[in-house]
């Protein structure tokens, strides 16, 4: 049976091998373009984050093409934001437009959770061997996804062929959707080390090195703004991202504690969501002697807001510029452009001249 | 000489409902709350904080900047860390006020007490209290002692305001901290009154929701509340204040508008908002809802 998602950027394609992990298909969801985010406007409230703006977008746009049966990945718990559960909502929102919508919230906050969510969805005949291995798949092909992105990112200032460097992102992310069971998935991951490997390196290295940090929702979807970011490493800036959907997916109390511990000069012990991460990374990216903090959020994102004001203050302390771009939906490329050349320009000159 | 605590009267005090002021006065503390918000508090608060936060962030950290200038030894910002159920989760400017407070600059670290309070289905949890007592130099046994005197105000049901003969019966669905605070809400349960109307104000703490199946404690809430009043066939108009910029709001707002079938006004609330304009809009609402029920009376009769 064929299902439809919001596309979190390409981490879609980790949702679509657990549902052929239990024997369901899931179509891929439209590109986000003025189009789509349109239609997340008209359906949302003005005070909606504007990823969520986004998601209802893409959403609508494949209801109003037929699409029926939506599901969507969530963890059930404060990483959680509020595409946790909203099956309701979703209901109530389009089904004017298709009477036969469904919505069904997958994953869950442990195994057994995620194992009731599935047969709720796809029955009682979803077997636990088949969660296990729906699961299996949908975390290895995050990592995948993962890898492949920021090892791109990176590579587009390493290395002296950026054209080369597109393509093989393009290629490696097609094959992570076709691999299918655990030998396809490993020989994709050494096909790939080994295409990595082969690129022509730059001489010397990065000019400068940007520490990434914000949103993951807004990271991954926008494409169009990520790959100007892109183009900016080409002219040999080095833009590392350690985020990740993978974290938020499996966040818990362990995994979170040296994390909070970390930030404990910066937050104070409370729920603790994606600004966990965004201020950890952060602070890694002062500490190892980054030139520059680029912060990247979606107008709206509450978590991410309440970061900036903290975030600010780390880069005060320690002396490192950072630029927050928050992108909502009067933003403009041209705006982005300017403010990003006038944050590299600044940081250029902060550099030592090599003479002195 | 015990530490006199200054306490910001905004945003968890009315989430609280006064618990945390009367808890430390039980154990002997003086305490200076800041003075019901008004233009300048709410001005000193929008000079300290981003554009992008919420309304209420923005006035709740001029009241932190009016206790900074006061003497006050420590000033009270407690952290809400989560809901005992596990299923409903505070927004993440609640939760993090006391950072937004210290990076900010509006207040040091070393000035703050910031003890970590959880819900329950009752309210807040001992734990919370046990935290901040022990903060004050209090043993177990005084704050055993100062607990009920903290609690015992609480309240669980519906506020009815029964001094004006009912012309209409509205009522007032937001945020604690937005429905209490008159100068944040433009003043709309007085407004209300002067126009021969009865407010119906929502329940206070001790109300943990479930089942809306939303993230958002606050937003379920709101959601709980809109549908029971909904059923409530004595209620002739619901006002649903937005702070602006309101996140969990936000995500209900158009869902909640459509789904409910008692006329329902919303009121987004920000610092540009005019008297005479919540006036107008007021009366507006309560003419329509006084022809509606006119003709329900004329189809009855």
């Amino acid at each position: 049976m064929n299902h439809f998602t919001f596309s979190w950027g390409n981490n879609y394609i980790a949702v679509r091998a657990l549902l052929r992990a239990v024997g369901h298909k899931l179509q891929r969801p439209p590109r986000i373009n003025a189009s789509v985010i349109e239609r997340g406007i008209q359906a949302a409230h003005p005070f909606l984050c504007f990823s969520g703006k986004l998601v209802l977008g893409q959403l609508q746009q494949q209801v109003t093409e037929g699409a029926e049966r939506m599901v969507f990945m969530s963890s059930l718990g404060p990483e959680a934001c509020r595409c946790a559960d909203t099956s309701e909502y979703m209901e109530s929102l389009f089904c004017g437009v298709c009477p036969a919508f469904s919505a069904h919230r997958i994953g869950g906050s442990g195994f057994d959770s995620a194992l009731a969510n599935l047969r709720a969805h796809f029955g009682p005949g979803v077997r636990k061997s088949q969660c296990v291995r729906g699961y299996a798949h949908f975390f290895r092909k995050l990592d995948l996804i993962h890898k492949v992105e920021k090892c791109c990112a990176a590579l587009r200032c390493l290395s002296s062929d950026p054209l080369a460097v597109r393509l093989l992102e393009t290629e490696a992310l097609a094959r992570v959707d076709e691999a299918n069971g655990w030998l396809s998935m490993w020989n994709m991951s050494r096909w790939f080390d080994r295409r990595i490997a082969a690129l022509p390196k730059r001489d010397g290295p990065p000019r400068l090195r940007i520490g990434v940090v914000g949103g993951e929702h807004i990271l991954s979807e926008l494409g169009d703004i990520m790959q100007k970011l892109k183009t900016i490493a080409e002219t040999g800036v080095l833009l590392d991202w350690r985020g990740g959907f993978r974290q938020l997916a499996r966040a818990d109390d362990r995994q979170r504690a040296p994390l909070k511990q970390k930030c404990r000069t910066y937050l104070t012990e409370s729920v603790s969501t994606s600004e966990l991460y965004s201020c950890a990374h952060a602070i890694d990216f002062v500490h190892e002697g980054y030139d520059g903090l680029l912060h990247i959020y979606a107008f709206g994102c509450m978590p991410q807001t309440a970061l900036k004001p903290i975030l600010q203050r780390l880069a005060n302390d320690n002396d490192v510029p950072m630029l927050s771009l928050s992108i909502g939906d009067r933003f403009a490329d041209e705006g982005l452009e300017n403010r990003v050349e006038a944050f590299i320009d600044l940081l250029d000159a902060r550099r030592p001249t090599q003479g002195a | 000489m015990k530490p006199t605590i200054g306490i910001p009267q905004a945003m968890l005090h009315w989430e609280f409902d006064g618990a945390l002021a009367r808890f430390v006065q039980a154990l002997g503390h003086e305490i200076l709350m800041s003075p019901a918000t008004h233009r300048s508090i709410f001005e000193r608060g929008k000079r300290l904080v981003l554009d992008e936060l919420c309304f209420p962030v923005k006035v709740f950290m001029g009241h932190v900047a009016w206790l900074r200038a006061k003497e006050v030894d420590r000033i009270l910002i407690p952290v809400i860390v989560g809901h005992e159920n596990n299923q409903v989760f505070p927004c993440h400017l609640r939760t993090r006020l006391a950072d937004l407070a210290v990076t900010l600059g509006v207040c040091s670290r070393e000035r703050l007490f910031s003890p970590s309070f959880r819900f329950d289905a009752n309210g807040l949890t001992f734990s919370g209290f046990l935290e901040l007592g022990h903060q004050l130099g209090a043993d177990s046994d005084e704050i055993a002692a100062a607990v009920p005197t903290a609690a015992a105000p609480l309240t669980t049901s519906s506020h009815e305001d029964r001094r004006t003969p009912a012309r209409l019966r509205i009522a007032l669905l937001g945020h604690p901290y937005v429905v209490r605070d008159s100068w944040v809400n433009g003043g709309v349960a007085s407004k209300l009154r002067c126009l021969g109307c009865q407010v119906i104000e929502e329940p206070g703490l001790g109300f943990c929701p479930q089942g809306t199946g939303l993230h958002f404690d606050l937003a379920a809430r709101t959601l709980t509340l809109a549908r029971q009043w909904d059923r409530n066939r004595s209620i002739d108009g619901i006002i649903f204040l937005l702070p602006f910029n309101c996140g969990p709001d936000g995500d209900i707002a158009r869902h909640m508008i459509e789904t409910t079938q008692t006329p329902m006004l919303t009121l987004v609330l920000d610092e540009l908002q005019s008297d005479g304009g919540v006036l107008t809009r007021l009366e507006a609402f309560v003419d329509q809802l006084s022809v509606v029920r006119g003709m329900q009376g004329a189809s009855v009769t």
